[in-house]
C-alpha cells in the first residue's frame, strides 16, 4: 500500500424511480491504492450501488468519482475503463454454463488485443495460481461452488485489473469454502498489492479487511 | 478460443430451439432451392422448344395470355416464307391430350415433309404419311407408354399406328408425338389454323431486322418470340412459376425473420445476467451486438445448408408426380447463392433487433436479472 489515492469520491448521489428512492446520499471516500477495503451494511443501505459506481458499472446524478486517475463522471464510454482496471467477482460465480473452464477466464481478454495463443497462455497461469489447471477442459456445471468462485476469480485477474471489486463472494458457500474463498483473496491482494474491495453483511468477513466502511440510508456512517 | 468460435458455439447452448428455428427456415429456403431448381428447368426446356428444330425464332399470335392459346392463319406461313431474309418456315398445331396418365401429353401437327426441316431425326422406323392415321412418337413418351413401332396409340377415341421413333433433344417434343398436321387440325377442329410458325432465316439475314419487320406488319395479330425474355410476354405459366417465386422467397423471408427475432430474443432474455457480466468485465456494446448477430448468422447459415439439402430433395420426390419427361431438372449455383443470401439476409435483419436490446442493456439491471 501506498500513500497515493486509488478512489476519490466527492458528494456522490445516485437515486432511482425518479428521485424517490436515494441509493447514495452524499458519498465522501479515499481509497489508497493497494487497501483492502470492506463496505458494510444491511440490505438497502446503498453498499452495493457505491460498488456499481466504483466499478463504472452505473453513473451518479451528482458529484464526482475518480477511480485509478479516471474521471468517471466525465468519461462516455466506461468498458475499456471497466476492462482495465477493474475486476468482478459476484455472489453468483457468473459463469458461463456452455464453455470450458479455461474459456471462460479468457472472455474479459478479448477487449485487449491479446492473440488466441497469449490469451491461452494467460488463462491458464491463472487457472494454475487458483488451483485449477487440471480442470481448465471441464464445463463449469462439473465444479464445487467453491471451486466455480475461484474460477471467478481467476476470470477477475484476467487483464491484471488494479481493483478487485468483490459483492458477497463468500454469500452463496459454505462458512469452510467461504473461509478458503476469503483467504486466496487476502493473499492475492498481499502478494500483488491489488486493491480489494469487498461488500459484505457479514462481520466475520469484513473484519478481514484492513478497513471497514459502513453505510447506511446511502450515507457513510463510520470510516 | 477464437471470438468467432465462441459465437460458433453459442446459438447451440439451446439444441432443441435451434433445432426448431433451423427448421423454421430451412423449410422456406428448400421451397426456394425446390422452385428455383424447378422453374430452371421450365426455362430450360420452354429455350429447347423455342429453338426447335434450329429454328431462328418462333412466331405467334400476339395479345395471348398462353402460348397454348394461340391461333394463327395457315395463310401466313406462305406470306412469312415470302418474307425477305426468311429462310424457310414450319407450322405446327399444339394440342395437349390426356394419356396414359399423362395429363399433358403433347400431341404436335406438322406437314410430313417439313419433319426434316424442323430437324425431328428418326432413330427407328419411318416417318409418318398424311392422311393415313399415322403418327411418329417421340423416344421419351415411346419409353414411358410402351409403344413401339406398328403399336397403336388412342388419341382423342381414335386410333394411330406408330410408324417410327425419333428423337430431338427436346423434352416437350421427346414426350410426345408428331402427326399430320390435317388431321390434327380436324381431330381439334381448328381448320386452316396453327399454334406456331417457327422460321429460319437466311444466313446473311440480321435477325432483328427480320423479327422487327415481321412484327411491325402484323400488328395486333402475331408477335415474334426469339428470347425466353419475349416468351415471358405470352407464356403465362413462366410468368406465374416467376412471381410465385418471388412471393415465396418474401414469405420465406418474412417468417424466417420473425422465427430468428423470436429465437434470438428468447436467448437474449434467458442469457440477459451473462451478458451483463461480459459488460462488467469491458466488452463493448459493439462487440455484443456482433456476438448475438454473429449467432443469428450461424442459425441462418447452418438452416441454408439443411434447407438446400430439403430442397435438392424434394425436387427428387416432385419430378416424379408428373413432371417426369415434362421438366429436367436444372442445378444453377445462382439458385444455392440466392438462398444462402436470402439466409443471410434473414440472419441479419431478424438479429439486428435483438442483438441491439443485448447491446444496450443496463449492466447493473443485467446483472440483477433473476
Amino acid at each position: 500500500m501506498n500513500n497515493e489515492n486509488i478512489i476519490e469520491i466527492r458528494e456522490l448521489k445516485k437515486s432511482f424511480e425518479n428521485g424517490t428512492i436515494k441509493a447514495l446520499d452524499g458519498i465522501n471516500l479515499e481509497i489508497k491504492r493497494g487497501e483492502y477495503v470492506s463496505i458494510i451494511g444491511p440490505s438497502g443501505s446503498g453498499k452495493s450501488t457505491l460498488l456499481n459506481m466504483i466499478g463504472a458499472l452505473d453513473r451518479a446524478n451528482e458529484g464526482e468519482i475518480k477511480v485509478a486517475g479516471y474521471d468517471l463522471s466525465k468519461m462516455r464510454d466506461l468498458n475499456r475503463f471497466r476492462s482495465q482496471e477493474i475486476g468482478f467477482i459476484f455472489q453468483l460465480h457468473n459463469l458461463i454454463p456452455n464453455i470450458t473452464v479455461l474459456e471462460n477466464v479468457e472472455i474479459p481478454m478479448y477487449e485487449i488485443n491479446y492473440s488466441s495463443k497469449e490469451m491461452r497462455k494467460r488463462a491458464m497461469e491463472l487457472l494454475e495460481y487458483v488451483e485449477l489447471l487440471d480442470k481448465m477442459k471441464r464445463k463449469p456445471t462439473a465444479l464445487s461452488g467453491g471451486e466455480r468462485q475461484r474460477v471467478a476469480i481467476a476470470r477477475a485477474l484476467a487483464n491484471n485489473p488494479s481493483i478487485i471489486l468483490a459483492d458477497e463472494p463468500t454469500g452463496s458457500l459454505d462458512s469452510r469454502t467461504g473461509q478458503m474463498i476469503l483467504q486466496r483473496l487476502k493473499s492475492l491482494h498481499e502478494k500483488e498489492n491489488v486493491t480489494l474491495i469487498m461488500v459484505t453483511h457479514d462481520m466475520n468477513v469484513a473484519s478481514m479487511a484492513e478497513r471497514t466502511i459502513e453505510v447506511l440510508d446511502g450515507k457513510i456512517v463510520q470510516n | 478460443m477464437s471470438f468467432l468460435s465462441l459465437v460458433v458455439k453459442n446459438p447451440f447452448r439451446n439444441k432443441t430451439r435451434t433445432a426448431l428455428a433451423v427448421m423454421g427456415i430451412a423449410i422456406g429456403i428448400a421451397t426456394i432451392v425446390a422452385l428455383g431448381i424447378i422453374t430452371d428447368g421450365l426455362k430450360s426446356s420452354t429455350e429447347e422448344t423455342l429453338k426447335a428444330g434450329g429454328s431462328d425464332f418462333m412466331v405467334v399470335e400476339s395479345n395471348v395470355s398462353d402460348m397454348m392459346f394461340s391461333s394463327i392463319d395457315e395463310e401466313r406461313l406462305s406470306d412469312l416464307k415470302n418474307t425477305s431474309g426468311i429462310q424457310d418456315v414450319v407450322g405446327v398445331l399444339l394440342a395437349v391430350y390426356p394419356i396414359n396418365n399423362n395429363p399433358y401429353f403433347a400431341v404436335m401437327g406438322i406437314n410430313a415433309d417439313k419433319l426434316s426441316v424442323g430437324e425431328i431425326s428418326l432413330i427407328e422406323g419411318r416417318g409418318f404419311s398424311e392422311n393415313k392415321d399415322e403418327i411418329i412418337i417421340g423416344k421419351a413418351a415411346s419409353q414411358k407408354t410402351g409403344k413401339k413401332v406398328e403399336d397403336t396409340l388412342e388419341i382423342s377415341g381414335k386410333k394411330f399406328k406408330i410408324t417410327g421413333i425419333y428423337e430431338t433433344g427436346d423434352l416437350q417434343q421427346d414426350g410426345g408425338v408428331f402427326m399430320s398436321l390435317d388431321e390434327l387440325q380436324e381431330l381439334e377442329k381448328k381448320d386452316d389454323k396453327l399454334t406456331m410458325i417457327f422460321a429460319k432465316i437466311d444466313k446473311d439475314a440480321d435477325l432483328e431486322d427480320v423479327t422487327d419487320r415481321i412484327d411491325n406488319t402484323y400488328t395486333n395479330e402475331l408477335m415474334t418470340v426469339k428470347s425466353l425474355e419475349d416468351l415471358g410476354k405470352v407464356e403465362s405459366g413462366l410468368k406465374t412459376i416467376n412471381t410465385a417465386s418471388w412471393a415465396i422467397s418474401l414469405l420465406a423471408i418474412i417468417i424466417g425473420g420473425i422465427g430468428v427475432v423470436n429465437t434470438m430474443i428468447m436467448s437474449v432474455y434467458e442469457r440477459t445476467r451473462e451478458i451483463g457480466v461480459l459488460k462488467a468485465v469491458g466488452w463493448t456494446n459493439r462487440r455484443i451486438l456482433a456476438m448475438i448477430l454473429g449467432e443469428s448468422l450461424v442459425l441462418t447459415l447452418v438452416a441454408a445448408v439443411v434447407g438446400i439439402a430439403m430442397g435438392l430433395v424434394a425436387v427428387q420426390l416432385l419430378i416424379p408426380l408428373g413432371l417426369e419427361g415434362f421438366i429436367e431438372p436444372v442445378y444453377k449455383m445462382e439458385t444455392f447463392l440466392k438462398a444462402i443470401g436470402i439466409a443471410l439476409f434473414v440472419g441479419l435483419i431478424g438479429g439486428f433487433y435483438p442483438a441491439y436490446r443485448a447491446s444496450r442493456l443496463a449492466p447493473t439491471e443485467a446483472l440483477r436479472y433473476e
